[in-house]
């Protein structure tokens, strides 16, 4: 019943999120397809390239979102007695609570590729699905960092709007410092693709940065067990 | 059910900062009984409590919960499975309704009882359609109510259970005390309404600045605990009256008022041998002996 209260407790925040991506996307790129005239290809591959930078800012904005609550924002609430009054151990609440986020943020970056996807094929323009896996692979495998930084975020700091007032600008202060100082580490333009895309063609190419993702796989799960840290030493 | 203490705690202690909320509290909750946790706002009530559950770590002391160590996690968490408890703000979540509330809270104990709960949805009229953020602060209670109620624990913790509650549903919350207590669960509750505890507790304890002041049986209060009113032909000496058991002595002019805990008779033997004029030996209520104890620190 924790997985029930949690996708109650996200459902509408989930929901409104996959909604705007969906739509949007599926807007832009059917509204693009009309402006793309003879000798599409590079072009049309250059707009999903484009939807991709777009929808990576409001996946992340959207994952930031879904990362906020837990029983740090019910103290600020008043209902966190009720969630620590249970039978079930702090780690575990923080656990059903990041799981149900990442099935969550999984939908929201392969429900906007899928129906992109589907929108190509209907119009003629079939994208290749390697294109598709690459794209998701890359906002999946990279941003849920961002999902795990709103998630540790979302643990130390109490409020309703502080915890996401501070875990958006943390995403912006990142995305600005890596990108004047620290380029080759820039998760943004891994998670972009912009580190992959072909200039001419505007397809991913090469080989799947592994180490990349590794990397920041790594760094979401060292933020996750920090919160649950945070989480198990924390008063209530 | 074991005849150890439901609830045993061992110099507990809990500070933040420089404020010491609970201060070496060594305290004994019987099983099969009603124990009263009386204080002031701020007296440290809460704050047991929440170290009792595991929700706040104690800064020194231990303490133990159906016989489960409150200090580490994992017997912290075994003692909640047979304990109810509802909170002082009545801590629910809004965005589901009674009936997911109700459905969500069964899932984690063994000890659920469907036909209570039903019996007592019924009882409360609570909507089970309706959110809970939208319902009234009674129907909210009542809700937390029904959550702890619906089991068979070992424990129940109630802070502040009547807040909000109507004088109908008040009674039948002191009725149900009295007949968990009966069926041998171990009632642990907090409350501001010293009419109600004086009506069900069985004991009593009194928490002022995070120390316990007062541990003893409604029983032994009502037997020991009296208001001596004297009056002398003189200003009387307030240095004789000082004697053990004696809490407190007010004096104004020739008239001198004493409140103890036990020695009552020797206080009226010492006022007799002073040539008091009257002497007027009062029982005292909870109420006056809450006063008294909190007024006196």
């Amino acid at each position: 019943m924790l997985w029930y209260k949690a996708w109650l407790e996200t459902r509408s925040r989930f929901l409104t999120c996959l909604a705007t991506l969906t739509i949007f996307c599926a807007v832009f790129v059917r509204h693009a397809q009309g402006l793309i005239g003879p000798g599409w290809t590079a072009d049309y591959n250059r707009l999903l390239f484009v939807t991709q930078q777009f929808l990576v800012i409001m996946w992340i904005l959207a994952v930031v979102l879904l990362g906020m609550g837990g029983i740090v924002r019910e103290k600020a609430i008043g209902t966190s007695s009720l969630s620590l009054s249970l039978p079930v151990s702090r780690a575990r609440l923080l656990a059903v609570r990041v799981g149900t986020g990442v099935l969550e943020a999984i939908a929201l970056g392969v429900a906007p590729w899928t129906i992109i996807f589907l929108i190509s094929f209907l119009a003629g323009v079939p994208i290749l699905i390697s294109q598709v896996v690459f794209y998701v692979a890359l906002l999946l495998g990279g941003g849920l960092t961002y999902f795990a930084m709103a998630v540790l975020v979302s643990s130390l700091l109490e409020g309703e709007y502080t915890a996401p007032a501070v875990a958006f600008a943390v995403v912006l202060l990142t995305a600005i410092i890596f990108d004047a100082w620290l380029r080759p580490f820039n998760l943004w333009r891994m998670v972009t693709g912009d580190s992959y895309v072909d200039r001419h063609t505007y397809l991913l190419a090469g080989h799947f940065p592994w180490r990349g993702m590794l990397a920041s796989m790594s760094g979401a799960a060292v933020m996750l067990l920090a919160s649950i840290r945070v989480i198990q030493r924390r008063d209530f | 059910m074991t005849n150890t203490s439901a609830i045993r705690t061992h110099d507990l202690t809990k500070s933040y900062g420089r404020l010491t909320a609970v201060r070496g509290l060594n305290l004994s909750v019987a099983p099969k009984r009603i124990t009263a946790f009386l204080g002031q706002n701020g007296a440290g009530k809460s704050t047991t409590i929440k170290m009792l559950l595991g929700m706040t770590r104690p800064t020194s002391g231990d303490g133990t919960v159906l016989g489960k160590r409150i200090t580490d996690p994992a017997e912290n968490r075994e003692s909640r499975r047979k304990v109810a408890y509802v909170a002082e703000d009545k801590p629910l979540y809004g965005y589901m309704t009674v009936e997911q509330t109700i459905l969500f809270a069964s899932s984690f104990y063994s000890d659920w009882r469907p036909d209570e709960a039903i019996r007592l949805l019924s009882e409360y009229r609570l909507p089970p359609q309706r959110k809970v953020k939208s319902l009234s602060k009674g129907m909210r209670t009542k809700l937390a109510l029904l959550l702890a109620f619906a089991r068979r624990p070992e424990l129940l913790i109630l802070d502040e259970p009547s807040e909000g509650l109507d004088p109908v549903a008040i009674e039948h919350l002191l009725q149900t005390l009295v007949t968990r207590a009966a069926e041998g669960v171990a009632i642990f509750f907090s409350s501001h309404q010293i009419s109600e505890v004086e009506r069900v507790a069985d004991h009593v304890c009194i928490l002022e600045k995070g120390c316990l002041l007062v541990d003893a049986s409604l029983d032994h209060l009502r037997q020991f605990y009296r208001r001596i009113e004297l009056v002398f032909p003189f200003p009387p000496p307030e240095r004789e009256f000082r004697i053990t058991g004696v809490e407190r002595i007010q004096t104004k002019g020739h008239q001198m008022s004493v409140f103890a805990s036990s020695n009552a008779q020797d206080v009226v033997e010492r006022a007799h041998n002073l040539n008091a004029v009257s002497v007027e030996v009062a029982p005292v209520g909870l109420r006056d002996i809450f006063l008294e104890t909190v007024k006196e620190n």
